[in-house]
C-alpha cells in the first residue's frame, strides 16, 4: 500500500517543473561554490578539490539550501490540504503509516535527487575553465561522493523530517519555512558555545566539525584522505540523524488522519444566527458619499498599507522569526568589537554594526516571505474575486502591501534599537547614540530592505508563482555576487549602490554619507520604475496570459502613474548622470581588470629601472596645507638629494604617487635640469640635469604637490577626512622604480604572463641588503615641516614643535626633528584633546610624553601612557638612548585598525586600544602591550634599519615583540605574558594553516605576519628563557651599537640582515646551547 | 437610469473551450436572472461584468461606459459577489466590513461607521459583527458577501450563484434580502436553480454552451407554454421510444418513477395529461429540448 503512495509522489514530483528546477539551482550554485565559499580565503596547499574542502563546501552548501529542502519536504502533505484534497484522500481506504510513510519516502527521494545536482555541479564546476589545474587534484568521484554521503544526506534527512512533520502538522508553509530558519540560529548560537567539542557537535551542518577532525592533519594529508566519519564529525552527524528520527516519530504519534483540524465552534455559531429576524426590514441603508480623489486615495493608501501591516503581525511564524532573531542577536553581541581577544565598550556604532550583520539573515527571511504572502494573500483566503473588482487602483493596492511590509521593517528597526540601548544598558554604558541607531538602522537597513523588497514585488508579480519568484529572488542575488567576482562591482551597475563607511567617533560618517545616499536615491528611482511595471502587470482577475496582462496594463496606464514612471526615469537618469559624472568624469574609475593591465604595463616598461642608481634623499623640508573639511592639501617645498655612489648621476627619476588625487605642481632642481616625459602616464618623471651630480655632491629638489578632492569617486580613499587625517609619505613623490605598483598575486601574474614575484630577495642580495624600508629612497634625513590645518585641529608631524601660530581660521605648527631619523614620517590631524605627561628620563634629558585623543576615549589612556614611560624606561635602559625628546600617541580614525611608529610618533587607531573594556582579571592588557610594541619600534625599525631581504622582519617585529613582552613582564608578571603568549600560538597554529607556502624558519620570514608577530614572540621569550634576559639584552646591546642608523659603525655599507642578528645572540649563548639558536631562528620546528 | 447593454461578447479559453459565443443581451433596472447549467458559461460572463476577465470580441456598455475598457470607473458603482470566496479567517467582519469600504470609496468615517452598522443589520449579522470570519456559516458568509457587495450603493450588481450550497431557509432569506434591494440598481443573477429566477427576476436570460438561448419576462415566457406542455408516468425502459416519438422536454423522477413532460402544439393523446406551463419547462425546452 505505502508502495503505491511512494510511487505516485514520485511520478507527481517527475511532472513538475520545479523539481527540475530545483535540482538546476543546486547544480548552478555547485558549480561555483567553490569560488564564493573560499572567496578570499588562503587554503595553503590543500588542493581546491581535496576530500576536506569537498567535504566543507557540501556541508555549507546544504546548510544553505536548507530552503529547498524546506521546500520539497515540507508540501507533501500540506498539499493535499491546501488543495482541498484531504477529504477525498482520507475516505479512500489507506492507512495512516502508508500514507505518511509512502509521502515521506517519495519526497525524499526526490529530495536526494534534487541534492545529488551538488555532486555533478561540484565535479563540473572543478572543470571550469576559470579553476587552475594546479590547484586541483586529479579527479576522483569518491572524494564527491563520500561526503555527499555522510555530510548531505544525513542532513537531508534530519532537516527533511522536521519539514514534513511540521508542514503535516501544522499545514502552513510558513511554519514550514521557520523551521528552516531555527536551524540558522542554531547553526549560530552553536557558533557562540565556547567548548570547541560541544559547539562543533551541536552545529546542525556539520562545517565546525569537519573542521575539528582534520585541525591535526597536514597539507599532504589533507589532499590524500578523506573526512572520517569518527570523533565529534560522528557524534554530530549521529545527533541530528537522531533529531530526525524523532520528529518523524513524534509526527507519526500526532499526525491526526482525519479531515477537520480544529473547526472552531461552527455549528454553535449557526445555530444561533436565526434570532433579530424581525428587524432587518427597517433598516434602510445611509446614503454615503463616495470619494475617489487624491485625499481618498491617500487615506485608502494609509488603511491598505496598516491592514496588511496588521495582517503580518498576526502571524505566529513572523513573531517565531522575530524572536528568534533577538535572541540570536543578544546572545551574540556578548562578544563585541573584539581586539587580540579583548571586547570593546558597547559603543553604539558598534552594536550597530552588530545588529545590522546578525539581522540581515533575518530581514531577508521575512522580506522574501512575506513579500510572496501579501502578493498571494486575497488568492490565498480566495478573497480575491471581491478584492479585485475594487474601485482602487492596483498602484494603491500594491503601494499598500508595499508600505505594510515597510511598516513592519520600521517596527523591527524599531524593536532592535531599543534592544541595543538595553544592551547597551545592561552593560552599564549609557551614551546612547541616537544618530548613528538612526543611520545605521533607518538609513542603512532601511533602504537596503526597500531596494529589496521592491525586486521581490517585481519577481512575484511577473512570474506569477510564489516558489518560482522565491528561487528568482535567489537568482538575483547570486547574480549580484557573480558580478562583482567579474569586476562589475561599480555602484552604477551594482544593484542598491556602495555601502556606507563604517562610523568611526572621530569623523562620524564623514564625507562616504553624501554619495552613498546618491546611489540609494539611484537605485530607489530605479526600483520606482520597477515598481511602475509591477503595478501594469499586476494580475487582477482571471488573465494571467502575458498578452492580456499587457491589454491590462495598457488600461492601468493612467496619466498619474505614466507621470510616476516618467519621473523615476528621470531622477534615475539625472542621478546615474550625476555619479557617472563624479566617478568617471571629475575622477577616474579603474575596473579591476583597467587596474591590472595598468600595473603589468608598469612592470613591463620599467622594471629594467629598477636598481638604476640614484641618489638618496638626505633632508626633507615641506610645508604641508591642510584643508580638511575639503579634504585637499598642498605640499610644497624641498628634498635635498645626495650622490651616495662612486659615479656621476645624470638623471634624477621621480615617482608621482599614482593617484587621482596628487598632482605634481612643479618638480625644479637646482642648477637645471629638463624633463623626459616618456613615462609621464605611469607618473614617472625623468629630469637630465643640467650638471651630473658628483659623488657625495647634494643637490635640492624643489616641488610643489597638490591634492585637490573633486566630487567623489568609487573608491574614496580614507586618509584625508574631515576629522582624523592620517597619511605618511607614501603620498610624496620617491625616487626610481617602486615595486609597489607591481601585480603582487602570483595566479593574477601569471594570467598576464609575469613571473612569480619574489615577496623578499635572499638574505645575500647585494643589490638588496643596502635598501632599508622597502624601495627605500633616503638614507636618514633631516627632517622639517611646517603643517597648516583648519583652526579647530591640531597637526602633528615627527620633530619637536618648534612654533605654533594662528593664520586666519588656520593653525600652523612648526615640527623640526633635532636629530637624524629615518625617511618615514606621517602627518595626522584631528580635533583632539591631550593628555600630557613627561618620563624622568635617569639615562638622560626628560622626554615630554602627550597622547592626543578624541573626547570620549578616555578609558585607555592610562595605561599607554604608563607603557610609554615603562617601555621608554626598559628600552633605554637595556637597548640604547631614546634619541627624541618627546613621544606622541595620535588616535586616528577606525578605516584601519593598526598602530604605526614613525619618529617619535605614534599613529594609534581608535579601533584598537582606545575604546577597550579592559578586565584585568582575564584580559590583557592590549593598549598596554600595542603601545610597548610601537615604542618598542623606536628601536628597531627607527635606530635600526634591517635590509629589505628574508628575515628582515625579525629584526623588526620579532624584536619589539620581545622588546613589549618584557615590558609586559616587568609591570605585570608572567601571567600576563602566558596569555600573550597563547593568543601569539593560536594567531600561529590559524596563519599556518592559510599559508600557501611551506613555512619559512624565523630567519628567513618573508611576509607571513604569524611567524615573525607570533612565532617571534614565543620564539624570542623561549631565547631569554633559556640564555637569560640579561644575555639577550646584551646581545641585542651590542647590535644595536654595531648598526644604528646615526653612527653604527657597520651601517655605512649595508642594513643588517637576521643572519647579523642571530650572530650576537650566538655570541652571548654557550657552546652547549648553540643548538637553541639553530633550532629558534634556523629552523622550523 | 442606464442600461447595461452586452453585444457579441465572445470568449474562448486557451485550452480552446469557447466559454462565451457571441452573447447579447439588454439588461435593464432590476433584477435580471441569468439561468443555464454547470458550464454553460454563467461564471464567465459574470466574471466579465465584473472586470475580472477580459473577452475576446465585443463590447459591453454600462450607461455611457464601456466597461472593458474603463473598468476603474464602473468599478467604483460595482457590486460583485463571485460564486466562490473566501474571507480573512481572522478577522471579524465589520473590520473588513468597514476595510473593504474604504477601498470603495467611502473614505468619511461617520458615514462608513453608520453605513457597515446598517449593511450588518441588514444582513442580520450585527450580532456576530466582532466575530472572527473564520467562525462563520456558509449563510452567513453568503449574507457578509452580500453586505460588501452593496458597499458603495452599486448601480450594478453581480451575483454569482449565491444560494448554491445554500440550506432552505438561508436561501428563502437571501432571496428576502436581494428582493429588497432596490429598483435603481441593476441586479444579475446567475443561478442554475430555476426557482431563484422564478421568486426574484422580472427579466431572465437562459445560457447554454456559451450561447443565449431565450431571453424575456418569465412570466411571458411560461405564457408562451402555456397549453402544450403535456405529462405522462412511464416505465424505466420506454424513456428512450418517448424521446424518439415526442419532444420530450424533462424527465425526472417522482417517487422512483420517471415522469415526463413533452411540448406538443396538439393535443398527443396516449395518456399524456397537460399541465399547467411552468418556468422549469421553458428552461428544460431550451436546455434539452433542442430547437422548439
Amino acid at each position: 500500500m505505502w508502495y503505491e503512495i511512494f510511487k505516485f509522489e514520485i511520478q507527481y514530483r517527475a511532472r513538475r517543473t520545479d523539481t527540475y528546477l530545483f535540482f538546476a539551482v543546486m547544480l548552478l550554485c555547485s558549480l561555483i561554490a567553490f569560488n564564493f565559499i573560499f572567496e578570499g580565503q588562503n587554503l595553503g596547499l590543500v588542493k581546491e578539490n581535496s576530500p576536506y574542502v569537498i567535504a566543507k563546501i557540501m556541508a555549507v552548501v546544504s546548510g544553505f539550501f536548507m530552503i529547498i529542502t524546506s521546500m520539497v519536504m515540507g508540501v507533501p502533505i500540506l498539499r493535499d490540504f491546501e488543495y482541498n484534497m484531504e477529504s477525498l484522500l482520507f475516505v479512500n481506504p489507506i492507512t495512516k503509516r502508508a500514507y505518511l510513510v509512502g509521502r515521506f519516502l517519495g519526497s525524499f527521494v526526490v529530495l536526494v535527487f534534487v541534492f545529488s545536482g551538488l555532486i555533478w555541479g561540484m565535479v563540473l564546476g572543478d572543470f571550469m575553465p576559470w579553476r587552475d589545474a594546479n590547484n586541483l587534484l586529479p579527479f576522483n568521484f569518491w572524494h564527491y561522493l563520500q561526503p555527499f554521503l555522510t555530510v548531505v544526506l544525513p542532513t537531508l534527512f534530519y532537516g527533511g523530517s522536521i519539514f514534513f512533520v511540521s508542514g503535516a502538522l501544522s499545514r502552513k508553509l510558513i511554519v514550514v519555512y521557520t523551521q528552516g530558519l531555527l536551524f540558522f540560529i542554531v547553526a549560530i548560537l552553536s557558533h557562540a558555545i565556547e567548548d570547541p567539542f560541544i559547539s562543533a557537535i551541536l552545529e546542525p551542518f556539520s562545517y565546525v566539525a569537519i573542521d575539528d577532525v582534520v585541525q591535526f592533519r597536514s597539507f599532504s594529508e589533507q589532499n590524500t584522505l578523506l573526512v572520517p566519519l569518527e570523533g565529534v564529525f560522528f557524534y554530530n552527524r549521529i545527533i541530528w540523524v537522531l533529531v530526525g528520527v524523532l520528529a518523524l516519530v513524534k509526527g507519526y504519534y500526532a499526525f491526526n488522519f482525519n479531515v477537520v483540524k480544529e473547526e472552531t465552534g461552527l455549528k454553535r455559531k449557526t445555530k444561533q444566527d436565526t434570532r433579530n429576524e424581525s428587524h432587518n426590514q427597517i433598516i434602510t441603508i445611509p446614503d454615503v458619499t463616495l470619494q475617489h480623489g487624491l485625499r481618498a486615495n491617500s487615506i485608502q493608501l494609509r488603511a491598505h498599507s496598516l491592514f496588511y501591516f496588521k495582517s503580518i503581525l498576526k502571524e505566529a511564524p513572523f513573531w517565531a522569526i522575530v524572536i528568534g532573531g533577538i535572541v540570536t542577536i543578544f546572545i551574540n553581541s556578548i562578544n563585541i568589537g573584539t581586539a587580540y581577544g579583548v571586547n570593546s565598550y558597547p559603543t553604539t556604532y558598534l552594536i550597530v554594526e552588530d545588529l545590522q550583520e546578525m539581522s540581515l539573515y533575518f530581514f531577508l527571511i521575512i522580506l522574501v516571505f512575506y513579500t510572496g504572502e501579501l502578493i498571494w494573500q486575497e488568492r490565498g483566503v480566495q478573497i480575491n474575486g471581491i478584492h479585485d473588482a475594487l474601485p482602487i487602483s492596483d498602484f494603491i493596492n500594491l503601494a499598500g502591501k508595499f508600505i505594510g511590509l515597510l511598516m513592519t521593517y520600521l517596527l523591527l528597526l524599531l524593536a532592535l534599537m531599543l534592544s541595543g540601548i538595553a544592551f547597551q544598558t545592561l552593560n552599564g554604558y549609557y551614551h546612547y547614540d541616537l544618530g548613528v541607531y538612526f543611520t545605521g538602522l533607518f538609513l542603512e537597513i532601511l533602504p537596503f530592505l526597500t531596494l529589496f523588497t521592491f525586486i521581490t514585488f517585481f519577481f512575484q508579480v511577473i512570474s506569477n508563482s510564489k516558489f518560482i519568484a522565491h528561487l528568482l529572488v535567489l537568482g538575483f542575488f547570486i547574480l549580484i555576487m557573480v558580478l562583482a567576482v567579474f569586476g562589475l562591482g561599480h555602484g552604477l551597475y551594482k544593484f542598491g549602490g556602495i555601502g556606507l563607511e563604517s562610523y568611526s567617533d572621530m569623523n562620524g560618517y564623514g564625507h562616504f554619507l553624501g554619495p552613498y545616499l546618491w546611489y540609494k536615491l539611484y537605485w530607489f528611482a530605479f526600483c520606482v520604475f520597477l515598481f511602475v511595471i509591477t503595478v501594469i502587470f499586476n494580475i487582477r482577475g482571471t488573465e494571467t496570459g502575458f498578452e492580456n496582462r499587457w491589454k491590462l496594463g495598457k488600461q492601468r496606464l493612467t496619466k498619474p502613474l505614466m507621470q510616476l514612471g516618467a519621473a523615476a526615469i528621470l531622477v534615475f537618469t539625472l542621478t546615474g548622470g550625476y555619479l557617472f559624472y563624479n566617478t568617471h568624469i571629475l575622477n577616474t574609475y579603474y575596473g579591476q581588470n583597467e587596474q591590472e593591465a595598468f600595473r603589468v604595463a608598469y612592470e613591463k616598461t620599467l622594471k629594467e629601472k629598477e636598481y638604476l642608481v640614484q641618489p638618496k634623499i638626505v633632508a626633507v623640508n615641506l610645508k604641508v596645507d591642510l584643508y580638511p573639511k575639503e579634504r585637499n592639501y598642498i605640499a610644497e617645498g624641498y628634498y635635498v638629494l645626495e650622490n651616495k655612489d662612486n659615479s656621476a648621476i645624470q638623471e634624477i627619476h621621480i615617482q608621482k604617487r599614482l593617484s587621482d588625487l596628487e598632482e605634481l605642481a612643479y618638480v625644479k632642481f637646482e642648477r637645471g635640469a629638463t624633463l623626459n616625459n616618456e613615462y609621464e602616464h605611469f607618473g614617472y618623471l625623468i629630469y637630465e640635469l643640467n650638471q651630473p651630480l658628483q659623488p657625495g655632491d647634494s643637490i635640492r629638489m624643489e616641488f610643489k604637490q597638490k591634492a585637490i578632492t573633486k566630487g567623489f569617486s568609487e573608491n574614496d580613499n580614507k586618509q584625508i577626512v574631515n576629522n582624523g587625517t592620517f597619511f605618511d609619505n607614501n603620498r610624496f613623490p620617491s625616487l626610481g622604480y617602486n615595486r609597489k605598483y607591481e601585480l603582487s598575486d602570483d595566479r593574477d601574474r601569471k594570467k598576464y604572463a609575469l613571473s612569480p614575484r619574489n615577496n623578499k630577495a635572499n638574505r645575500d642580495d647585494a643589490r638588496e641588503v643596502v635598501n632599508g624600508r622597502s624601495g627605500d629612497d633616503g638614507s636618514s634625513i633631516n627632517f622639517e615641516m611646517i603643517i597648516g590645518t583648519d583652526s579647530s585641529q591640531t597637526a602633528i608631524a615627527p620633530g619637536s614643535l618648534q612654533k605654533e601660530w594662528l593664520e586666519g581660521d588656520r593653525k600652523y605648527f612648526h615640527y623640526k626633528m633635532h636629530q637624524p631619523m629615518i625617511n618615514f614620517y606621517a602627518i595626522v590631524s584631528a580635533r583632539y584633546e591631550v593628555m600630557q605627561d613627561e618620563w624622568v628620563n635617569p639615562f638622560g634629558p626628560p622626554v615630554a610624553l602627550e597622547i592626543y585623543y578624541h573626547k570620549g576615549h578616555e578609558y585607555n589612556l592610562d595605561r599607554m601612557m604608563k607603557s610609554m614611560k615603562r617601555s621608554l624606561h626598559y628600552f633605554s635602559k637595556h637597548f640604547s638612548p631614546y634619541p627624541f625628546q618627546q613621544m606622541r600617541i595620535m588616535e586616528y580614525p577606525r578605516y584601519a585598525s593598526f598602530a604605526q611608529s614613525f619618529p617619535n610618533t605614534v599613529p594609534y587607531s581608535e579601533a584598537i586600544g582606545f575604546i577597550l573594556d579592559i578586565d584585568d582579571e582575564k584580559d590583557i592588557d592590549i593598549p598596554f602591550f600595542i603601545t610597548a610594541h610601537e615604542l618598542a619600534h623606536q628601536w628597531w625599525g627607527l635606530q635600526v634599519v634591517a635590509a629589505n631581504v628574508q628575515g628582515k622582519q625579525m629584526i623588526l617585529q620579532s624584536l619589539a615583540q620581545y622588546g613589549a613582552l618584557m615590558v609586559m613582564k616587568h609591570e605585570y608578571g608572567e601571567e600576563q605574558v602566558n596569555r600573550v603568549l597563547a593568543m601569539e600560538g593560536n594567531r600561529y597554529q590559524k596563519g599556518k594553516k592559510s599559508d600557501s607556502k611551506e613555512e619559512m624558519p624565523l630567519a628567513l620570514v618573508e611576509d607571513q605576519e604569524y611567524i615573525y608577530y607570533s612565532k617571534g614572540a614565543i620564539n624570542m621569550y623561549a631565547l631569554q628563557d633559556c640564555l637569560t634576559e640579561d644575555s639577550v639584552n646584551l646581545a641585542l646591546r651590542r647590535f644595536i651599537k654595531d648598526w644604528n642608523i646615526t653612527d653604527g659603525v657597520l651601517q655605512k655599507e649595508r642594513f643588517p640582515t637576521s643572519a647579523d642578528l642571530i650572530g650576537y645572540f650566538r655570541e652571548v649563548t654557550p657552546d652547549s646551547l648553540q643548538y637553541v639558536i639553530t633550532d629558534l631562528f634556523e629552523s622550523i620546528e | 437610469m442606464s442600461q447595461l447593454i452586452i453585444s457579441n461578447i465572445s470568449k474562448t479559453y486557451k485550452n480552446g473551450v469557447k466559454a462565451l459565443d457571441a452573447i447579447s443581451l439588454d439588461v435593464p433596472v432590476g433584477m435580471f436572472g441569468l439561468l443555464g447549467p454547470n458550464g454553460a458559461g454563467k461564471s464567465t460572463l459574470m466574471r466579465t461584468l465584473a472586470t475580472l476577465q477580459e473577452a475576446d470580441e465585443g463590447t459591453i456598455r454600462l450607461g455611457d461606459l464601456d466597461l472593458l475598457t474603463q473598468k476603474g470607473e464602473v468599478r467604483k458603482r460595482l457590486g460583485y459577489l463571485p460564486q466562490e470566496f473566501g474571507l480573512y479567517p481572522r478577522i471579524p467582519a465589520e473590520v473588513l466590513l468597514d476595510h473593504l469600504a474604504v477601498l470603495k470609496g467611502i473614505t468619511n468615517k461617520k458615514e462608513r461607521r453608520e453605513l457597515v452598522k446598517a449593511l450588518l443589520y441588514k444582513t442580520n449579522l450585527y450580532e456576530d459583527r466582532k466575530k472572527r470570519l473564520g467562525g462563520y456559516s456558509g449563510g452567513m458568509k453568503q449574507r457578509f458577501g452580500i453586505a460588501q457587495a452593496l458597499l458603495a450603493q452599486p448601480k450594478l450588481l453581480i451575483v454569482d450563484e449565491p444560494t448554491a450550497g445554500l440550506d432552505p431557509v438561508e436561501r428563502n432569506r437571501f432571496h428576502n434580502l436581494l428582493s429588497e434591494l432596490g429598483n435603481n440598481c441593476i441586479i444579475i443573477l446567475s443561478t442554475h436553480i430555476v426557482e431563484d429566477v422564478k421568486e426574484l427576476c422580472p427579466n431572465m436570460a437562459i445560457i447554454n454552451k456559451g450561447k443565449v438561448l431565450l431571453q424575456g419576462n418569465p412570466l411571458k415566457l411560461i405564457e408562451q407554454m402555456q397549453g402544450k406542455v403535456y405529462k405522462k408516468n412511464i416505465a424505466k425502459n420506454e424513456l428512450d421510444h418517448y424521446k424518439q416519438q415526442y419532444r420530450v422536454i424533462a424527465d425526472r423522477l417522482l417517487l422512483g418513477k420517471p415522469i415526463i413532460h413533452i411540448y406538443s402544439e396538439s393535443t398527443p393523446g396516449n395518456g399524456f395529461i397537460p399541465v399547467e406551463a411552468a418556468l422549469d419547462d421553458v428552461y428544460f425546452s431550451q436546455i434539452f429540448g433542442d430547437n422548439l
